[in-house]
């Protein structure tokens, strides 16, 4: 398998080849991993690339999988434009 | 894990790290260095990621020049082939009153007789820098071209890797429990992860320096403080430098990354250890940012986060050995700005426990507070 | 920043688990707010076609869109639920304030108690080029072709035999996709038997411990690249194989959207059996923060059915804590009771085991009064959930013992081999000629001295697993009764060509009737006439100009 067209995190553009390569530097967190290439950073937030990264970690340090942390998970959920914001806080009572 | 070292240092932000790296350097050996979770997991990892030099006091804007040097070659100096993301876009600063004009054109001085390349700007000049920004009210500023942005991770990261290189250990998710004394003297420190004898101790914890210091019964006269920040969703380049203004308090650029990341000094927060992000923050940042920068309305905030400053009584940082405990030193109080100087710092520290004449002409010692020599550093948000 | 809302109930989604959590608290007087991101009610019960299995009482035997449209009524009949539609939940705060984005603008409220029904999102797969346009998640091929009417392909690879993946490569071919197969990494079929066999008479292949390797094309999918896995899902050499198609549908399971709940720091815990990282919760579904619930997919990956139930569980636990008179207390407390009791009995069954298991991970009992009453499968049926065909021996038990029954008359066959909890064949019977001895999750038997081969069943049975036979229509033809779901339909005389289980075709026949009214709702039923030979083996048409299968 050629790990550099395999995609996880498909909102900033983060291999496989990536991951694994972090995770053998001893990189064996998913924030860590997230802090260094920027996976789960992207619109998504890590819904799709965080259990993967999860999975690659266990499997190469030979943890079990329920030992792992997934990122954590910050508001504004999907995100908020500065203006929305605004007009929500200029409604009259 | 090792079980003996000579120097054991506690935190694993880009501050620890510079120390380790520096021990390393002048020809330390077995040295230890042990972060509760993982590197630039604390304040280190959630800062605004500026580097800037324009400061007020000969001694910081000496600090933020030097430490700028190792950012600018920052592979060839470590040795490391890390990227550290380094922008060089300047800092804008904004004035707002006279005596803001003035105090920069005081600072201007002072960063000009040590090289920095700092120079006022009138208010026609920063919609030049920044052609979005609204220059109501603004009756000038300072710009810095070399001034900008790295990323805290990769920094981090490298010192490490460099400190490794050099025979470091690097113990990540290594939580100290104890500092053991006798007779006042150190004589290990206890982890969660088994115990390492040693004689000197760091203490480089950031937010939470003050409590590793209580394990040796020292009181620093330091607190931390909550201050939140936000990012948004990457666009193309459209802001050069970091904006900042200390009387509109708020600080915000756009990384190379696309994403804008903001803050500002918040009011009457109290001391803790609280690391929850407000919706607060929140509604004032937007109204500030969009009044400022009028165009990001329309952009979507992603994420805020908070983090700890390490709040010292002149809001400077102090870089010194401590009476009460032989060989226990403190890197802490960066009051928000320790990430810029961490490099510098890290020679400084590795200077003090080397017993060797400190490289830069600064002071920085604990017992400054008690000789009443306060550092009045006018420009910290 | 002083103008909070103040409200009783935030209900978060509205798919089934938040609609039905919404009407269960409004019942009672709650005030609620349903907050739902999309600009419509329903959550994925709108793009589900297919009917529901499950009990009728919980509207199984309805087509999932029926559901929606009926709770959705519901929801809007009730004075108490102000629906915000297009509207999300940005954040949930330390101080317990909510910010909620609608109509353009960040509100807040402060809410008396949250009930968090935010439901799943798809699961990924890492293999070669699986960025390549034309690799589709199962939802999104859903939302294409189910709510917006746009086909995803032409002919398509489904990774993923479990209900979803077998759903909807059914609906696929209903569209007039062509699936080229179905791969399963493990050795089993993932979801309902008779899902599978549906596909298996259409002649789609499935193919168990099979794995995508790679996705082939330049610059859209033009082909993939599958092989063969071992007992220990590693890959067998040489046994790569390519599959032509032109999209790739990635149908291998759904994990909780926590995404709010660890904004809001609930402790969670990873539980495989429930589809990863899963908030804790007691039998009440309130999380480890007081007032805040969960229900649905969210709290544990499972089936509509079940998200409904907990929904009213949660919504009931909520008008609980708000009303406190004791007349609401007392009535509230039965329902609770009455909804946990049938949440248990749903899961009872052996194809709950694997909730039963998750759900003990977390420290719940899933089986308080049912206990001794789980069985284990009543057939030996890894034959059918390796190919999605009964074997042999499971057709014979389903049979009637003696081939003297066959000459009564028509009669209806029942082909449903897997113990999971669905009744609506019992239900529909105007005979009472269909039993499941006691259980909805044991396997329904036609009695076949009762039933008189009306064929009422074969619309009814959410599997499509009724069938009627009628041996001796003539001298050397038989007449047999099947379920059609596809476009063009049959009509009177028409020659169609008959299928097989496998999919096969066998022979060919004439169409004697096609029943296509209210009763039958949208389930053809059609009525062929076949050489003898064939009547046990006929159970499915091809109709000329319609779909061309396989």
């Amino acid at each position: 398998m050629d790990e550099n067209k395999v995609i996880i995190c498909r909102c900033e553009d983060v291999t496989l080849a990536e991951i694994r390569n972090l995770i053998k530097q001893g990189f064996t967190t998913v924030e860590e991993i997230k802090r260094l290439v920027r996976s789960g950073m992207g619109p998504c937030q890590g819904k799709t690339c965080g259990l993967l990264i999860a999975r690659e970690i266990a499997e190469i340090t030979n943890t079990s999988i329920e030992k792992i942390e997934i990122q954590n998970m910050r508001p504004p959920y999907g995100g908020v434009t500065f203006e929305e914001v605004i007009a929500g806080d200029t409604i009259e009572e | 894990m090792k079980n003996r070292a000579s120097v054991v240092v506690i935190g694993g932000g880009v501050v620890g790290n510079s120390i380790a790296y520096n021990l390393a350097k002048r020809g330390v050996e077995d040295v230890v260095l042990v972060e509760r979770s993982f590197l630039a997991s604390g304040a280190t990892g959630r800062c605004g990621a500026g580097v800037r030099q324009q400061w007020g006091t000969r001694q910081n804007c000496l600090l933020a020049r030097e430490s700028m040097k190792v950012f600018e070659n920052f592979k060839d100096t470590l040795n490391v082939n890390v990227d550290i993301e380094l922008k060089q876009k300047g800092y804008l600063l904004l004035a707002y009153s006279n005596n803001e004009l003035e105090q920069f054109k005081k600072n201007i001085k002072v960063q000009n007789s040590l090289g920095i390349p700092s120079k006022l700007v009138t208010p026609q000049e920063a919609k030049y820098i920044v052609p979005d920004l609204n220059t109501d009210k603004l009756i000038g500023g300072a710009f810095c071209p070399t001034d900008g942005h790295a990323n805290p991770f990769k920094v981090t990261y490298g010192y490490s890797k460099a400190a490794e290189n050099l025979g470091v250990e690097i113990n990540k998710f290594t939580e100290v429990n104890e500092i053991k004394t006798e007779k006042g003297k150190i004589i290990g420190v206890q982890t969660n992860k088994g115990f390492i004898e040693t004689s000197k101790v760091v203490d480089a914890a950031g937010g939470w320096s003050q409590q590793i210091a209580k394990m040796v019964n020292a009181e620093l006269p330091v607190y931390s403080e909550r201050h939140e920040i936000l990012v948004t969703e990457p666009i193309k380049p459209v802001l050069d430098p970091m904006l900042m203004s200390f009387s509109y308090n708020i600080y915000c650029q756009q990384t190379p990354d696309g994403s804008f990341i903001m803050g500002y000094g918040p009011d009457n927060e109290p001391p803790s250890f609280d690391m929850h992000s407000s919706w607060q923050f929140l509604e004032t940042m937007s109204k500030k940012a969009v009044w400022l920068l009028p165009p990001l309305n329309k952009l979507r905030i992603i994420r805020q986060w908070a983090g700890l400053y390490n709040m010292s009584p002149d809001k400077q940082p102090i870089v010194s050995k401590i009476k009460e405990v032989e060989n226990f030193y403190v890197a802490c109080g960066f009051s928000g700005h320790g990430f810029m100087i961490a490099p510098a710092i890290g020679v400084l520290m590795a200077d003090i426990i080397t017993e060797s004449d400190l490289t830069y002409n600064v002071v920085l010692d604990i017992e400054r507070y008690k000789r009443g020599e306060i550092i009045s550093e006018p420009s910290v948000v | 920043m002083n103008n909070i809302e103040k409200a009783e109930l935030i209900v978060v989604g509205g798919g089934p688990a938040g609609l039905s959590a919404a009407l269960a608290a409004a019942d009672y007087g709650v005030n609620v707010i349903l907050v739902e991101e999309r600009e419509f009610l329903g959550g994925q019960l709108v793009k589900q076609t297919h009917r529901f299995f499950g009990s009728e009482k919980e509207y199984a035997g309805t087509r999932g869109i029926d559901i929606s449209k009926f709770l959705v009524e519901k929801i809007k009949e009730n004075e108490n639920i102000k629906i915000l539609t297009s509207s999300r939940v940005l954040g949930i705060y330390n101080d317990k304030i909510v910010t909620i984005l609608a109509n353009n603008k960040m509100i807040k409220y402060s809410p008396k108690a949250l009930i968090l029904a935010t439901g799943a999102s798809e699961k990924f797969l890492a293999f070669e080029n699986n960025d390549l346009p034309g690799v589709f998640g199962a939802g999104a091929v859903q939302t294409l072709m189910n709510l917006y009417g746009v086909l995803p392909s032409k002919k398509i690879l489904m990774v993923g035999s479990g209900n979803i993946g077998l759903i909807v490569s059914y609906q696929l071919l209903q569209a007039g996709v062509k699936v080229a197969c179905i791969i399963e990494a493990a050795p089993r079929i993932g979801g309902y038997s008779v899902h599978a066999s549906k596909l298996a008479r259409m002649g789609v292949p499935i193919l168990t411990s099979h794995t995508i390797k790679k996705a082939v094309g330049k610059d859209k999918v033009e082909g993939a690249i599958i092989c063969q896995l071992d007992s220990s899902w590693r890959e067998i050499k040489d046994t790569e194989q390519f599959i032509k198609c032109d999209a790739i549908c990635l149908s291998v399971g759904l994990s909780p959207l926590t995404d709010l709940l660890k904004q809001a720091n609930v402790k969670t815990s990873y539980v495989p059996e429930l589809g990863g990282y899963i908030p804790l919760r007691d039998e009440n579904m309130e999380t480890s923060i007081k007032n805040l619930f969960v229900a649905g997919d969210v709290s544990g990956i499972e089936e509509a059915t079940s998200a409904i139930i907990e929904g009213q569980i949660a919504g009931l636990n909520v008008a609980k804590r708000i009303k406190k008179d004791i007349d609401n207390q007392v009535k509230i407390e039965k329902k609770i009771a009455e909804a946990k009791d049938e949440l248990e009995l749903l899961r009872a069954g052996p194809v709950g085991e694997k909730v039963r298991n998750g759900l003990k991970k977390i420290g719940l009992d899933p089986l308080k009064n049912y206990g001794e009453k789980v069985s284990t499968e009543e057939f030996d049926i890894s034959f059918l959930m390796k190919t999605g065909i009964p074997s042999k021996e499971n057709l014979k038990k389903k049979l009637p013992l003696s081939e003297d029954v066959f000459n009564k008359g028509p009669i209806a066959i029942s082909e449903c081999f897997q113990q999971f909890p669905c009744d609506p064949c019992v239900k529909s019977c105007p005979f009472d000629a269909i039993s499941e001895n006691g259980s909805i999750n044991n396997i329904p038997y036609v009695n076949f001295e009762k039933c008189t081969g009306c064929g009422i069943c074969v619309s009814k049975c959410p599997g499509l697993a009724m069938f009627v036979v009628q041996k001796n229509y003539t001298d050397s033809t038989s007449l047999v009764t099947l379920p059609y779901e596809f476009l063009p339909k049959p009509v009177k005389n028409q020659i169609v060509l008959v299928l097989n289980r496998e999919g096969t075709e066998i022979c060919e026949g004439t169409v004697k009737r096609v029943r296509d009214g209210k009763i039958q709702d949208k389930t053809t039923v059609v009525t062929i006439e076949i050489p003898k030979e064939y009547f046990l083996e006929a159970r499915n048409i091809k109709v000329d100009g319609g779909q061309k299968h396989g």
